[in-house]
């Protein structure tokens, strides 16, 4: 099963290693982790996805919340939560498709950032598995570069 | 104010009046500031013993105890022991000096970077960058090594940190703040309920007590409880002395090296109520099949143990005195006679088949012997190896205290900490027993013992073995024995000569009344070797 952890903790130097540390160290998967300052800028948010069995997931939670550093921990339940990623990413273009590739930006609200000779830089955020879909669309033409932040989560209500 | 000079200040406000440590440049200044104090400074042998000697002063006076070291291979040789505090749940402060801050991460003369080595040996650690933050650190160092699941904390102090003036006047906070930090649980009685309604419906219930019990003080509590409503009980490696060990209900030490009864007893329950133990492989070695048989009631003051090896059916987190004074109170139904008494039976009726060599001294007669002759409240300190099987599965708690390390079996630990119970409790009768492999990575705080003038009583079973090994060899690996071999080394009675300690060596089972007698009645220090067959096993 997947568990989506919005963690707060203390803005310090150590933490972030203390906490990927925790996540080696007993096993745990990391999917993927997104931190940023919150609008307290002694405090981070943290979105961490991993994957386990329930067991496993439930002594993620609590190891977390064991450690000194770490303020909250929310266990986010997927269907109710808005998870969204972004992502940079260079494709190739020709004359041939390029009109194609704008129109695919089009359709699916991926914004163009930058223009030149051979590639287009784009920027587009989504659910994972949107950014997963348009991952695949854009291999056709030719990814030279792709940077993801991770997802970020917040529940609704 | 320099920052060193805080740090002193910190201590007196704390309480302390003895560390235990060894120096090096990187904490010179804080060793000058000890040198203009009243606190005294304990110099052991080797680092990694200044931790083992904070480890058996706190577990004696409960409040954590301070280990100081320098930077680099000082810090580093520290690690052993604080990952023991930590598995063991022992409250200590550990500072250790570290380069000037200007250097850190240049890789310099003695750095070595302490926060991220020991970042899972510790329950938290600081590295202090501004000596302004001294005051604070500390305050929150001990509150935490003190309070919750107990450990070990780690203050790293670069050592411009400790010679810098302070620029604020010094006070030392009365309370802590710390946002991600709260130990107090109240009592959930909703769970509590669940508990008393399990208890209630079960006819067989068992008490499976850990060391959480004793580091919690409920020693008295979890007896009550017991006595009450009859409730038998078994402990773990940790767990001994919740119960005296010839209490009615007492029925011993569970796990792979525990006693059979006691294994039967958990397997004939129909409700474990575990109290604050993790019920690691050497306890439970199939939790889940035990789980899937035995409805579990797990109490503890770390939620992050409950569920980790077994899961519970019913957990409550807490502390242990809170938790028992409440759970005594309630109504619950006495259990019936008839399930002590199974127990009681299956005791009786365990045939021990263990056959030990009548040549050498039998181990078992070694230490029922020593711990009939010792006094009622002596400190027995067992080190790791057979020698600790030995010890705890015969060793008869009066009013003592059995110090070992069951949660990270480290060999050398008895004699250090044997040194830290005996600084806290000088009156007390102090015994270390450990055998020859354990005592040659420990024997050279004979130095501390004798230069300190500490009366402590050193017994090495030996058997020119690392014996425990030699057993798992034989039986898992077909009597292949590959690197256990000490041999006669080193010449015991010259060890005891080049400490000037009085020297006894008893061979075979029938010198033992008359040697023990000698050498518990011989004052101060002395050592004992008794030798055991290499044949001797646990099981």
């Amino acid at each position: 099963m997947k568990g989506i952890f919005s963690v707060l903790v203390e803005n310090r130097d150590g933490v972030l290693s203390s906490i990927s540390g925790l996540f080696a160290r007993r096993g745990f998967n990391i999917d993927s982790l997104a931190v940023g300052e919150t609008d307290n800028h002694e405090i981070s948010s943290m979105t961490i996805i991993s994957t386990g069995d329930q067991r496993t997931i439930d002594q993620i939670e609590k190891q977390l919340n064991k450690k000194v550093n770490v303020i909250r921990v929310r266990r986010l339940n997927e269907a109710k939560s808005i998870c969204l990623e972004m992502m940079l990413v260079k494709v190739a273009y020709n004359a041939s498709n390029r009109s194609q590739l704008i129109e695919l930006c089009q359709i699916t609200g991926a914004k163009i950032m930058k223009v030149m000779p051979k590639h287009l830089l784009l920027e587009y955020h989504s659910d994972p598995e949107g950014v997963e879909d348009f991952i695949q669309m854009l291999k056709s033409y030719g990814i030279s570069e792709i940077q993801r932040t991770g997802p970020i989560a917040m529940e609704k209500g | 104010m320099t920052g060193a000079q805080a740090m002193i200040e910190c201590l007196k406000n704390e309480g302390i009046t003895k560390v235990f440590g060894y120096p090096g440049v990187a904490i010179a200044p804080f060793y000058e500031g000890l040198y203009n104090s009243d606190i005294e400074h304990i110099l052991v042998r080797q680092e990694q013993n200044a931790g083992h000697a904070a480890s058996g002063y706190a577990r004696m006076s409960g409040k954590p105890a301070v280990c100081v070291v320098t930077s680099g291979p000082g810090a580093t040789n520290l690690i052993t022991a604080l990952a023991t505090a930590y598995a063991d749940s022992i409250p200590i402060v550990a500072i250790s000096g570290q380069v000037s801050s200007d250097l850190l991460g240049r890789d310099v003369f003695q750095e070595a970077d302490m926060r991220g080595a020991t970042e899972s040996f510790v329950k938290h650690s600081y590295l202090v960058k501004d000596p302004d933050d001294i005051p604070r650190v500390f305050k929150e160092a001990f509150y935490i090594a003190s309070t919750g699941r107990k450990g070990p904390v780690l203050i790293d102090v670069p050592m411009d940190i400790q010679n810098r003036e302070l620029r604020k006047n010094y006070v030392y906070p009365e309370g802590v703040s710390i946002r991600g930090y709260k130990p107090e649980i109240r009592v959930n009685m909703n769970q509590m309920r669940r508990v008393v309604t399990a208890l209630n419906q079960a006819k067989k219930p068992l008490v499976c007590a850990g060391g959480g019990v004793i580091l919690g003080g409920g020693q008295q509590l979890v007896k009550e409880f017991c006595e009450k409503f009859n409730i038998p009980l078994v402990h773990t490696m940790m767990g001994m002395g919740v119960l005296p060990k010839k209490h009615p209900l007492n029925f011993g030490m569970l796990g792979n090296n525990g006693k059979p009864y006691a294994n039967k007893a958990v397997s004939r329950a129909d409700l474990l109520l575990i109290v604050g133990a993790r019920l690691a492989d050497r306890a439970i070695p199939k939790p889940e099949r035990l789980e899937k048989r035995v409805a579990v009631i797990h109490i503890d003051i770390d939620t992050a143990e409950i569920g980790k090896n077994m899961g519970p059916n019913i957990p409550l987190v807490g502390d242990v005195k809170d938790i028992f004074e409440i759970l005594t109170e309630q109504d619950i139904r006495v259990t019936d006679m008839s399930w002590a008494d199974e127990l009681e039976e299956i005791k009786h009726s365990t045939v021990d088949s263990r056959v030990f060599s009548d040549r050498f001294v039998n181990p078992n007669t070694l230490v029922q012997m020593l711990s009939d002759k010792m006094d009622d409240d002596a400190i027995y300190v067992a080190d790791v190896g057979q020698n600790q099987l030995w010890s705890a599965d015969n060793y008869v708690m009066k009013e003592g205290r059995f110090l070992t390390t069951g949660g990270m079996g480290t060999m050398g630990y008895s004699i250090p900490a044997a040194i830290g119970a005996k600084f806290y409790a000088p009156d007390r009768q102090t015994v270390a027993v450990c055998g020859d492999g354990a005592f040659q990575m420990c024997m050279n705080e004979l130095a501390t013992v004798r230069e300190n003038g500490l009366d402590i009583k050193v017994i090495i079973v030996k058997n020119n073995y690392l014996g425990l090994v030699r057993e798992y060899q034989k039986n898992a690996y077909d009597s292949h024995y590959e690197g256990v071999a000490l041999g006669e080394w080193p010449y015991y009675e010259r060890i005891a000569e080049a400490y000037d300690m009085p020297y006894f060596r008893c061979s075979s089972t029938e010198e033992l009344d008359e040697k023990l007698d000698r050498f518990l009645g011989c004052e101060g220090a002395c050592l004992m070797v008794c030798d055991v067959s290499g044949e001797d096993n646990v099981k």
